[in-house]
């Protein structure tokens, strides 16, 4: 069997077999449960349009799935070195790229659990508003770069660092600095230059504002395309960088 | 030759950690590499098996000069790193099949290959659940899964049980003598060595200060003898020999080192004459690390211990 297809098999193992992986999956359910019962049972959080509950929803699972990719990240290498399970792999015939795509797939894996747990809570709050089915959409396409893209940055520092608190702390740090960012910012502020080069470079913000445009705001896709490479950039970095530090990954 | 390595050089963050290290091994040879904490034991393995890149030096391995080992060299071989690590939620079964997949799949019974390392009728049970020693067990039979060529344990015997200590020593020899494995063996343990190994290599600060077969070891360097005194007081020491080494130990007992040429009743009359007051005196037979101590006898030369 291809060595990569046995990694992301043993990924996905300890995503559904682990007591952690369930774990993680159980708390992301429970998130999704109290983020829509506030929006359907929440007096003032009830008024919202319907629109804007979908694109705040969809929000939250990006964020969600980010931050357990960030977790599933840190752990790829340096926790394979502290359980002492590293070294059988790296000797073992496969190529250090082929052990990151197994693990890349593991991510990818774990979002697509992730995005698959979130479609009956979309469902539950925004069947008969509009673009729902646009949301489902576009959270696959602009939200899988986002996530994907935190968990590769997560896996580059897991190698790098060896260590998992250090990598956790290091790229949850980002996350929540991209995640605050077009949050706590002064509108007007956003709508400046700086603000815009900002979000241009945010991954977050980019997946967010493409939300906006597309769920509330009805925007055409080709609106989007910028965004899109964005993301995909983003991706493509983040998954360079971890390919280079998985190449001499710290054993020790 | 299965591996050959000669003037292998390796420096990490700057600090020199290996300086001239050779190794010899031969097909179907046990070689041992002992050395204190810190030696470089590890760091040599760790070349071998291109988790490390050496600076300078050659490193061949079945005959191919190589840098980092490519896959088709990696397919033969077995490794048992120092920490035995494992995925908790897989059964011993479960766990090995998938190993051996990272090599093209099983080439030998899981049940037969449990049993061979002292885990018969543990197939199922989950790896959680195993102590200390039946991981050091299943670690063994993760090398063995693909019937390598050549076998690079690290501490293979730490955590077993005198019977299961053993059993590892019977199969090891086994595969050697009958299956014409090489093996490369990492230890502290010099009783591993003396009933293993054909040929021992002594690693001391980075450098190899010592290699041949054992026998000949022992023969060319005569390194003399050491004993266990007990005495009731501290002695006047200045009578001994210049090259002879007296150190205090627990319980008035003391350790004593004689040089070679020293004849010992010789030696304990003069020292009893000169008011040695010895109650008991005890031969330390082993010869082997006798010689160990003689090769590694650095004042301070403990180091951090390392492991892959």
């Amino acid at each position: 069997m291809n060595p990569i297809r046995l990694i992301a098999i043993k990924e996905r193992q300890a995503l559904l077999k682990d007591q952690r992986g369930l774990i993680w999956l159980l708390v992301f359910s429970i998130v999704l449960s109290t983020f829509s019962l506030l929006l359907i049972s929440n007096t003032e959080l009830s008024l919202l349009d319907n629109a804007q509950v979908v694109y705040l929803l969809i929000g939250t699972v990006t964020a969600a799935g980010a931050m357990i990719s960030v977790i599933l990240g840190s752990d790829a290498f340096a926790g394979e070195r502290e359980r002492g399970t590293l070294v059988p792999l790296l000797t073992a015939p496969i190529t250090t790229a082929q052990l990151l795509v197994g693990k890349a797939v593991g991510l990818l894996t774990a979002w697509a659990v992730m995005y698959l747990l979130a479609l009956p809570y979309l469902w539950a709050v925004g069947a008969g508003g509009q673009n729902l089915l646009q949301a489902i959409l576009y959270l696959a396409l602009f939200g899988t770069p986002v996530v994907l893209g935190f968990g590769a940055l997560a896996m580059a520092l897991s190698a790098r660092t060896g260590s998992v608190l250090i990598s956790l702390m290091t790229s949850m740090t980002l996350l929540l600095f991209s995640a605050g960012v077009p949050l706590f910012l002064d509108p007007s502020l956003r709508d400046s230059a700086i603000g815009k080069a900002l979000d241009m470079i945010n991954p977050f913000a980019t997946a967010l504002n493409t939300y906006d445009s597309v769920v509330v705001d009805s925007e055409a896709f080709s609106y989007q395309l910028l965004r899109l490479v964005l993301g995909v950039a983003w991706l493509c970095v983040t998954l360079i960088a971890a390919r280079q530090a998985a190449h001499k990954p710290s054993f020790r | 030759m299965v591996i050959f390595m000669e003037n292998i050089k390796l420096s990490i963050d700057g600090t020199r950690i290996l300086d001239d290290v050779k190794l010899h091994v031969e097909t179907g040879q046990i070689y041992g590499i002992i050395g204190p904490n810190g030696a470089g034991k590890s760091s040599t393995i760790a070349i071998i098996l291109g988790l490390y890149v050496a600076d300078s030096g050659k490193l061949e391995l079945f005959g191919e000069t190589v840098g980092r080992p490519s896959i088709e060299t990696k397919r033969c071989i077995g490794v048992l790193p120092e920490r035995a690590g494992f995925y908790h939620w897989m059964n011993a079964c479960d766990y090995l099949t998938w190993y051996a997949g990272l090599y093209g799949g099983l080439k030998r019974s899981i049940p037969e290959l449990l049993a061979r390392v002292g885990l018969a009728g543990v197939e199922m049970r989950p790896i959680g659940q195993f102590s200390q020693g039946m991981c050091q067990r299943l670690a063994l039979a993760r090398a063995l899964v693909h019937s390598p060529r050549l076998l690079i344990l690290d501490e293979p015997t730490s955590g077993l049980d005198p019977r299961g200590r053993r059993e590892i020593h019977d199969l090891l020899l086994y595969l050697s003598r009958e299956q014409g494995v090489s093996i490369l063996l990492s230890t502290h343990l010099l009783d591993d060595v003396d009933r293993l190994c054909d040929r021992i290599g002594i690693i001391h600060q980075g450098r190899t200060v010592l290699e041949g077969s054992l026998s000949e070891l022992l023969n060319s360097q005569d390194t003399g003898n050491d004993f266990r005194l007990r005495m009731e007081t501290a002695p006047d020491h200045t009578i001994l020999p210049k090259e002879a080494r007296l150190q205090a130990s627990i319980g008035g007992w003391w350790h004593l080192h004689l040089p070679a040429g020293t004849d010992p009743a010789d030696m304990w009359r003069r020292l009893m004459d000169h008011g040695w007051r010895i109650q008991e005196i005890r031969a330390e037979a082993d010869r082997l690390e006798g010689l160990y101590i003689n090769m590694t006898h650095t004042a301070g030369s403990a180091g951090s211990e390392e492991t892959i």
